[in-house]
């Protein structure tokens, strides 16, 4: 007889002297956890039916177990802490409906709270929403082939792309699906300036060596947006000898950046190297049939129809950012909660307008040396002298053209800012750098990541 | 049993265990109390198998014994007593009340039927001011919402670590942390999630029954304990089951940025949030913005259905440059204004979509972090 159907015959007889309120109330979910030497032990639901059945029950269950089982000496009850566990796989729906009654919509939650407390996950990320386009499916197939087989195929796995393009989507995704296919592995997934904070406290608290052993048992590292670590060289270090451990112990390593390894300024070269080591994939802009798909699948998540026109004028002005499109979308669904009907192409247009006219925002020349020298690592001094070392040669370029492209100054103008340079050598400069624009993507990387920090920072 | 005790005694004791009893569909015998006489004392009890409350009263006991009635028929009936004295006689399963000039008889049940309170296992207590206590939880203890998803933020979270004690509510759109420090280092240090009518009932017994206060917890379940004023014997007992799980790691929400601190006199800044809600619709959205030029925020709050309400109030605003607008729940904000006590207030506004938060001036113990309504 298992341990289920012994105690099954046991309530079988109890119900008979037990009135069936008590029976309902103290028996609930009552069950015989083991059964060792003669002694069971009986899990019961809370410590009132603990002390009731000690106090009211033990002999007469005690008596019936033995006339069950001969080898029945005594009983023990216990109380059973539940697994909250059992309820978080149907949290993600369910809680945010619960909270879509409650505030009608646009009231915004702690993010925090939706993510898993061990893996610092959010659970709404995950593959079956990101959407595969031309611009992504290189990052994507790794992503899918680190998920399925951790520690073996690309390790790390380096994903960079620019800003609202989906790269922490695709973190979580990995470690979601991890979770999902292994739930014993486990996975940390950590912003890099959490990771950064961490380490500062660390070495601040003098328990640094806690907060590595914390790193070691994890089978799955994920660090995002790695480009902060840029100049932090104590960090630095720290995050390299984890590195190195994970690494050599075939955990995955997962990180995520907004340019190459390569492009990182003052990132210490054994870092860097070490993060070329693996796989590296891009993450590109998304051509209009992309984002068009990306906007459909945002409106069946949110569950609202949008006029098929309405979808392609948000595409085709929203153009270089994901996170840009979902914003124009929550604009209109708010106007459509508001007003109870669905916004028409010309109502779109003057609501989007704010949104596409004002990012014509301004930008100066002091900003523009100080993202151009950050980029390339070098001073402010150094660009602006007249040395004609190369590797200052090419950034002082760069600078000169964005001033044109951006700012509009005449060439004389910049010339001027560049330690008296001639126009025409500005003029010369600004046309090579067009010019290599066509050939060299390394170059269109490099001045999409300047014009984003140009216009996205503060 | 066989007791005399006073009226008033009696009327306070059962005054406040009737608050727990409930009418359950499934166990009757929860909208009961039981009256037991041992020694010198009447002991009230009343459950309703998340919070017990144990209530001592002084008593002269002539014979020992157990009853149990109806709470809250008990309770209606003390009340209009004005006897200062009376005596109180089991009889079979009744209750009798004997006074001067009337005699009465309530109907009981069975005491044998009444749940056996859980003991708990005195040891390492937490030891507290009652005013401390009540002061701090009151502030927090109306936060929360009740969730059958997620239990654990259902609750109310303790935190007892070295010398200081937090108490935590949220419901996940808003957060309020009150911390509450001591004098003498913890004896014990660990965490507990208090279900939120337990909450309630503490500070509601804290109010009328201020003074020392001593708390000891297991995994689940709480004790709360007034020590006996003129006696060395315990006065109450409030014990309760404790909600399982992790807390989350709250604190990753507080904010380390600010783009605007903005310093406003609280009464003032209440009463204009409050009219603002009037015409803050269906969302409920009042919009502020810290116009740093005139050292003054603007309120603001319309719908389509009533009509609107702009106001501007004087604040002093730190900030660089200027500071995007900012939504929020009227209903949020109020909470928020309402627990902190201080006459001026400080509002912090974090980056885009970041939230907002709340701190009374002149004290760092109390702090309402709230979430913003997405802009429209």
């Amino acid at each position: 007889m298992t341990n289920d159907e012994l105690w099954q015959a046991v309530l079988a007889q109890i119900q008979f002297n037990v009135s069936r309120a008590n029976f309902a109330t103290w028996f609930r979910n009552t069950k015989i956890l083991s059964k060792n030497q003669g002694e069971v032990l009986i899990s019961v639901e809370n410590s009132f039916s603990k002390e009731w059945l000690d106090n009211k029950y033990a002999s007469l269950i005690l008596k019936i177990l033995r006339s069950l089982d001969r080898d029945t000496k005594a009983i023990e009850f216990r109380v059973a802490l539940k697994k909250p566990s059992a309820l978080s796989a149907t949290r993600g729906t369910t809680k945010r409906d619960e909270e879509k009654e409650r505030t009608g919509g646009p009231q915004l939650p702690f993010q925090e709270f939706t993510l898993d407390i061990k893996t610092n996950l959010n659970p709404r990320y995950t593959f079956d929403n990101f959407v595969v386009g031309g611009f992504n499916e290189l990052a994507h197939a790794a992503a899918r082939a680190v998920s399925e087989n951790p520690g073996f195929v690309y390790n790390p796995l380096f994903i960079y792309g620019g800003v609202g393009l989906g790269k922490t989507h695709l973190l979580q995704a990995i470690g979601n699906r991890i979770t999902e296919l292994s739930p014993k592995r486990k996975i940390k997934y950590a912003p890099s300036e959490r990771f950064l904070s961490s380490i500062v406290e660390a070495i601040r608290n003098h328990s640094i060596g806690e907060l590595k052993k914390s790193f070691k048992d994890v089978d799955v590292l994920i660090i995002d947006d790695v480009q902060f670590f840029a100049g932090k060289e104590k960090s630095q270090e720290e995050f390299f000898h984890i590195f190195n451990f994970l690494y050599q112990s075939q955990k995955q390593i997962i990180l995520s950046s907004d340019k190459t390894p390569k492009a990182i300024p003052s990132l210490e070269h054994r870092l860097r190297s070490r993060f070329e080591g693996g796989m590296i994939a891009d993450i590109g802009s998304p051509d209009f049939e992309t984002r068009l798909a990306i906007l459909k699948a945002k409106c069946e998540e949110k569950n609202v129809e949008l006029d098929s026109k309405v979808m392609e004028y948000i595409v085709s002005v929203v153009k270089n950012n994901i996170r840009e499109i979902e914003g124009a979308l929550n604009r209109l669904i708010i106007f459509q909660k508001i007003n109870n009907k669905a916004p028409s192409p010309e109502i779109a247009k003057k609501l989007l307008e704010s949104l596409i006219a004002s990012p014509r925002r301004t930008t100066n020349f002091k900003k523009i040396i100080q993202v151009v020298s950050n980029l390339y690592d070098l001073t402010e001094k150094d660009l602006l002298s007249t040395a004609r070392r190369k590797e200052i040669v090419k950034p002082r370029q760069v600078a000169m053209y964005l001033l044109r492209e951006e700012l509009k100054e005449s060439y004389p103008a910049i010339g001027r800012r560049f330690g008296g340079k001639d126009h025409t050598t500005v003029i010369y400069a600004r046309e090579k750098i067009a010019k290599e624009l066509k050939s060299d993507d390394n170059l269109l990387t490099e001045l999409d990541l300047i014009r984003q920090r140009l216009y996205t920072e503060f | 049993m066989e007791i005399e005790l006073l009226t008033q005694n009696l009327k306070e004791g059962i005054n406040n265990v009737e608050r727990l009893t409930k009418k359950s569909p499934t166990l009757q015998v929860l909208d009961n109390t039981l009256l037991e006489a041992d020694k010198n004392f009447l002991k009230l009890i009343s459950t309703n198998l998340e919070t017990s409350m144990i209530w001592w009263v002084l008593s002269k006991v002539n014979r020992e014994g157990r009853v149990a009635v109806p709470a809250t028929f008990l309770n209606n009936l003390i009340n209009l007593i004005k006897d200062n004295k009376v005596k109180l006689r089991s009889e079979n399963k009744n209750l009798i009340l004997e006074m001067a000039n009337q005699t009465t008889q309530i109907q009981g049940i069975d005491p044998e039927e009444f749940p056996i309170i859980p003991q708990i296992e005195k040891k390492d207590p937490i030891e507290i001011e009652g005013e401390q206590l009540e002061q701090g939880l009151s502030q927090v203890v109306e936060v929360p919402s009740p969730s059958q998803v997620r239990p654990e933020i259902s609750g109310i979270y303790f935190s007892f670590k070295k010398d200081k004690i937090k108490i935590v509510g949220t419901d996940s759109f808003r957060l309020a942390e009150k911390t509450i420090s001591l004098e003498k280092k913890l004896k014990k240090e660990g965490q507990f999630i208090l279900p939120q009518a337990s909450g309630r009932e503490l500070v509601n017994v804290l109010s009328q029954k201020p003074g020392p206060l001593k708390i000891y917890f297991e995994p689940s379940q709480v004790l709360f304990e007034w020590p006996g004023q003129e006696i060395s014997y315990p006065h109450i007992h409030l014990l309760s089951r404790l909600i399982e799980g992790e807390y989350p790691n709250y604190q990753e929400i507080i904010p380390k940025k600010y783009t605007a601190q903005i310093t406003l006199k609280r009464e003032d800044f209440l009463t204009q949030i409050k009219e603002a809600g009037l015409f803050s619709g269906k969302i409920s959205e009042v919009k502020l913005t810290p116009i740093a030029k005139s050292k003054k925020i603007k309120i603001f709050a319309q719908s389509p259905e009533v009509g609107k309400n702009e106001a501007y109030l004087t604040a002093k605003i730190e900030s660089q440059g200027e500071v995007p607008e900012v939504s929020f729940n009227y209903r949020f904000l109020v909470d928020g204004l309402q627990n902190i006590k201080s006459s001026e207030v400080i509002l912090k506004l974090s980056d885009g979509e970041g939230p907002g938060v709340l701190r009374p001036v002149g004290d760092l113990s109390y702090l309402y972090i709230l979430m913003p309504i997405k802009a429209s």
